[in-house]
Order: C-alpha cells, then structure tokens, then sequence
C-alpha cells in the first residue's frame, strides 16, 4: 500500500474560531477511512479545506504527493479527488442520467461517452431504471445514491463520503454500505463520515476521531473504540473518574 | 412497486437527437416565413416581422447566460448598446462598411463581456443582478457624458448604408425586405447556436451551474470560465442584435440602446416564453412584440384587415395605452410568475398533457385507478 493522501498539521481558524486546529493523517491506497467525531467536531470543515472550498489557514494538504492548497474544488476533482455532500445537491431540473453525465464530462468532452460512463455508474447504484426521471423528484434514499453516481463518473481515485446514510432507514443504510465495500473492492480509496457507529465499525480499515477540531484519537476500529478519551467525548466523563 | 413509484414522478424531457419529422417541419417553417416578403408588401406588416425577429435574437441571446447558465444579468443593454454604437460610429465618422462595423461590435461587445464578467462573477444571486444593472447604467450615463465621442443625448441619425457589393450579387439597403432577411437570418442563428449549445457538453456544463454552483464546482466544472464563457456568446449575439436594429431604426441614442427597458425586455421575453427552452424566446417575442406595438401604433391591424383605420379599437388603444406599453409587461410579468411560472410554452404543455389525458381516462397517468 502506498499513500495517497497526506494532510500536515492543517488548521483552519474562522475569525477567532478553530474549526480545524493541527490536523495531520495519512491515507493510504486503497483503504477505507472512517472520520467521526461529535456534531461540530470539524469533520465537513476539514472536507470543505480538502477539496479546496476554503483553503486551509494553516498546513498542507499533499494528494499523490501534489500540494493542493489553494487549488479549486474542479481542479481537486481533476486529480483524482471528489466529495459527495452532506446535504445533498440534486441539480433538481435535469435528468439522473443527465446529473451523472455532468459527472462524466470531467473525463470526456462527448457526450456518447458521458452517456456510456454515466449509465455504467447507475448500475452500480441500481438506478438504471431512473435514468430518466428528474432528480429533483427523487426520495431522500435515491438522491443518496445519485450523489455517490455523480462522483463515480468523475472516475475518482480518493472518494470523500460525507454522512451519505444520514436519513436512510436500515434497509436503503445496508444497501450504501455494501456499495461501499463493492467499492473498495474496485479499488476505490474513501474517506466515510458517519454518525452510524455500527456502520463506520464495520466498514472502516482505520480511523480518526475529530473532537472541537483537533484531532483525538487515531487507529484500527477496535484501538479507537476502547481509547477512554473517544469513550469521554461521545458519553461524557464518567462521574468517578 | 418501485417502478411504479417512479412512474408518477415528473418525467424528464431528455434531448435526444433530432426526428426527421421535427427537422422537415422546421425547414418547412423556415421557408414559408422566407417567403412573406413576396406576398405581403405592406411596411407596416414587414416591419412587425423584422421587430419580432430582433426580439427572438436579443431573447434567445440572453436565454444563453439567463437561461441555460442561471446567471440573471439585468444589464444586456450594455452589449446592445456596445453593438449599436460600435456600428453606427464606425459607419458616420470613419465610413467602415456596416458589415465590418457588426463585425468589430462582436469583438467589442466579447471584450466589454469579459471585463464585466470578472467583476461581476465574483458576485452570486442577487448581487450579481445588482451589478449587472449597475454596469449597464454606467456605460449609459458615460455614453451621455462623453458628447465628443457619443454625441451624448443628441444622438446618432444615419445618413445612409452603403449597398453591398460583392462579385456575385449586390444588396442595397433599402426598403424593408433586406432587414426583413438580416433579422430573420439573425434569429435563425440565435435559435441555433441554443440549439448547438442544448445538445453539447457546454450546455450540460451550463446547466448544471444553474442548477447548484457548488456541486458543479465539486465535478470539475471551472465555474468562472464556463460563466465567462456564456456570458461572451450571448454578448456576441446580443451586439449583432443591437447592431442590426440601429441599422434598421437608422438614430440612437443613450436611452433608446443603452436604456434599463433593453435590459429588461431581454429578460422578460424568456420569462413569458419559457426560460432556458429553445421555442420560448420565440413565443415570448412573438407575444410581446404584437402586444407592444399595438399598443404604440394600432394602424398594423387595420393594414392586416383586421380593424378599421377608424375603428373603436384603434381610437381607445390609441387614446389611452399610446405610452403604457411598460406598464402592461408589468403586468403580463406579474401574470406569468403567478399562473404560469415556465412561460407560455410551460402553460401550453400542462395544457396538452391534460388533454391528452382527458381523452385516455383508463391511461396509467391516473394515481387513483391503480
């Protein structure tokens, strides 16, 4: 394995405010990670800086050994590297193929082509059946699976998943999470923020644990789930401690 | 279950080649609106065709950037006015042939379009709408101010167009027909190039920018350049237009070419017809130019049979409406955002589907009966 994304000591200050401070982790090929933390903890800020939404204030952020800071989310997305969204951006009045196709013309300047890469992405989320209903008209479930299909087109190799089962009832959540590892298998390396701790415990080669910005707790699932300190900041000190 | 689910939701009209039929309906369109000029002489007649297909240009112009791209500039004049003033002062102080003149107004109104976009682009929403004005208004007051260049409010009357010469044919511009085929040409060129952009990755780009700026910035799209970009083709078109029509018109001044009315006509035209759709700007210019001109000059339809010279009609519309052309926009604006907010087209096609389900009662359209 080998490593394809470095952030070094990355802060990002707004105003007097610290939504990252000092973060610094390696990601390597081919890997899942799993970014959690308590609401607040800078888990989407950190996204925004690594895809360059904001810039960092402080840091580096190194894809395939590259210098992205200050680089523009199309030019990240060009590299190699692309984010779903947490709440998720449907362009309402176009088509699921058409959404994806936007997706595929990063790739490509035909759009036979996009339609081809497009379609083949919708198999993978089994939405073929949808391709031509407008998006906007989706539920919740099926725009989940738009946005992973969107990204999957810009033929990414570091996929950023940002709570892509927030709202999902168990079934649909299931469903993401053997995408997910389907994923994996193709090769795909992905960072997954999550709320849904049985899910990031299953799905996770690694992970890190954000609290108030600064970086907790790094390791394998099991060193972070008995680290006292992750324990304290999801449920609090216990009260003999 | 799931399909039928689907079933109900709004289907997409995605654009998929181009039947043979649509193509020979358009070709048939095309060519008996070519031929109009050889059967209908009456100026008046000529002249509402001509004022109709400068409005399908400037509208389908700004459907380009409005539109496809969701970028609501509310400052076109400055392109129309950019077009107007290049040709008219090329032609009556340096004597450059108008055909050149358009030319060179093109080019102007691309560079005029990318200073603005700079600026303006850094801005979104309402902001941007804001500074569109504003840079609209300032080139208008500039163009009044500086009298040694412009003639200020005096304006610009032309004295004449040289014919067009060239190896195989003349054109002299006289008379009505030769600005009835320049318009129609025009149009047809417009309607096009929103055809093209429809059906490439351009469009698709444009699109999606409208849609959400920040997905598409996430999907590799370069959102300042491809704004740019739309921003340039429909200022290009839009001073061709502006060109024209101070060539046909034959005077301009600040207020008629660089004027907020420029602005919002362009706009309005895709509103009423049905914003970034290919025959929208065509209805919308088709409704507000027989509306506005009826209501300056009512002769038309009497010159059409309609109506008497001396009728009811064109005494009241003459007696009360002579200057409330703006007023009615208002409220035909008002109308369509309320009742029809895709336009005409938007309208006509709900219409349809009603219809057409209406006479299939047992059709699977109706949720209920499954």
């Amino acid at each position: 394995m080998s490593c394809i994304l470095e952030l070094k000591h990355v802060s990002k200050f707004f105003g007097g405010l610290a939504a990252n401070s000092d973060v610094s982790f390696e990601v390597q090929r081919e890997m899942i990670l799993g970014l959690i933390g308590p609401n607040g903890a800078g888990k989407t800020t950190l996204f925004n800086c690594m895809t360059g939404y904001y810039p960092p204030s402080k840091g580096e952020v190194n894809l395939k050994g590259v210098r992205i800071n200050g680089l523009q989310p199309n030019a990240v997305c060009r590299l190699g590297m692309v984010r779903t969204w947490q709440k998720v951006r449907p362009l309402a009045k176009m088509s699921v193929l058409d959404n994806v196709m936007v997706g595929a013309l990063a790739r490509t300047n035909s759009l036979r082509v996009a339609r081809q890469v497009a379609f083949e992405q919708l198999k993978i989320v089994r939405m073929e059946a949808k391709a031509d209903l407008l998006a906007g008209g989706l539920p919740i479930g099926e725009r989940k699976k738009l946005e992973v299909a969107r990204v999957l087109a810009t033929k990414p190799e570091l996929l950023l998943l940002d709570e892509v089962m927030g709202g999902l009832n168990p079934t649909e959540s299931e469903e993401i999470i053997q995408l997910i590892l389907e994923l994996k298998k193709l090769g795909l390396t992905q960072i997954v923020i999550e709320h849904d701790m049985k899910a990031i415990m299953r799905l996770s080669d690694r992970i890190v644990v954000l609290n108030s910005g600064e970086k907790l707790a790094e390791g394998s699932p099991q060193e972070v789930a008995n680290n006292p300190d992750v324990v304290a900041a999801y449920l609090g000190e216990a009260a003999d401690a | 279950m799931g399909d039928r689910s689907g079933a109900l939701l709004p289907r997409a009209r995605a654009p998929r080649g181009f039947s043979l039929a649509s193509l020979v309906a358009l070709v048939a369109l095309v060519l008996v609106v070519a031929l109009i000029p050889q059967v209908i002489k009456k100026p008046l007649i000529l002249h509402m065709w001509i004022m109709v297909f400068l409005a399908v240009a400037q509208g389908a112009a700004w459907n380009l950037i409005g539109g496809y791209a969701g970028q609501y500039s509310v400052g076109h004049a400055a392109y129309f006015g950019m077009g107007a003033y290049t040709t008219m002062l090329l032609l009556e102080q340096h004597q450059i042939a108008p055909w050149f003149g358009l030319g060179l107004s093109v080019l102007n109104a691309v560079l005029l379009s990318t200073i603005i976009g700079s600026i303006t682009f850094r801005l979104r929403g309402p902001y941007f709408v804001l500074a569109s004005i504003a840079v609209a208004e300032i080139l208008r007051l500039g163009a009044l101010h500086f009298k040694d260049y412009t003639r200020g409010a005096e304006g610009i009357l032309l004295s004449g167009i040289p014919p067009l010469e060239t190896p195989w044919f003349a054109i002299r511009f006289v008379g009505k027909v030769p600005f009835y085929y320049a318009s129609l040409l025009l149009a047809g060129g417009v309607v096009l190039a929103n055809w093209i952009v429809q059906r490439t990755k351009l469009g698709y780009y444009f699109q999606a920018i409208r849609e959400d700026q920040d997905a598409a910035h996430s999907l590799g799209i370069n959102l300042t350049l491809h704004k740019n970009v739309a921003l340039a083709l429909s200022a290009a078109f839009t001073a061709a237009t502006g060109a024209l029509f101070a060539l046909y018109v034959r005077f301009i001044d600040p207020n008629i070419v660089l004027g907020i009315d420029v602005s919002v006509q362009a706009v309005l035209i895709c509103i009423i017809g049905g914003i970034g759709t290919i025959p929208g700007p065509v209805v919308g210019s088709i409704v507000l130019v027989l509306l506005s001109e009826t209501l300056r000059n009512p002769k038309w339809l009497a010159q059409l049979g309609i109506v008497g010279y001396d009728s009811a009609p064109v005494a009241f519309i003459e007696a009360h409406f002579s200057n409330a052309h703006m007023l009615i926009y208002g409220i035909l604006v008002v109308l369509v955002i309320e009742y029809a907010p895709d336009g005409i087209l938007g309208l006509s096609r709900t219409a349809w589907n009603r219809w057409r389900r209406a006479r299939r009662p047992e059709a699977p359209s109706q949720p209920s009966a499954a």
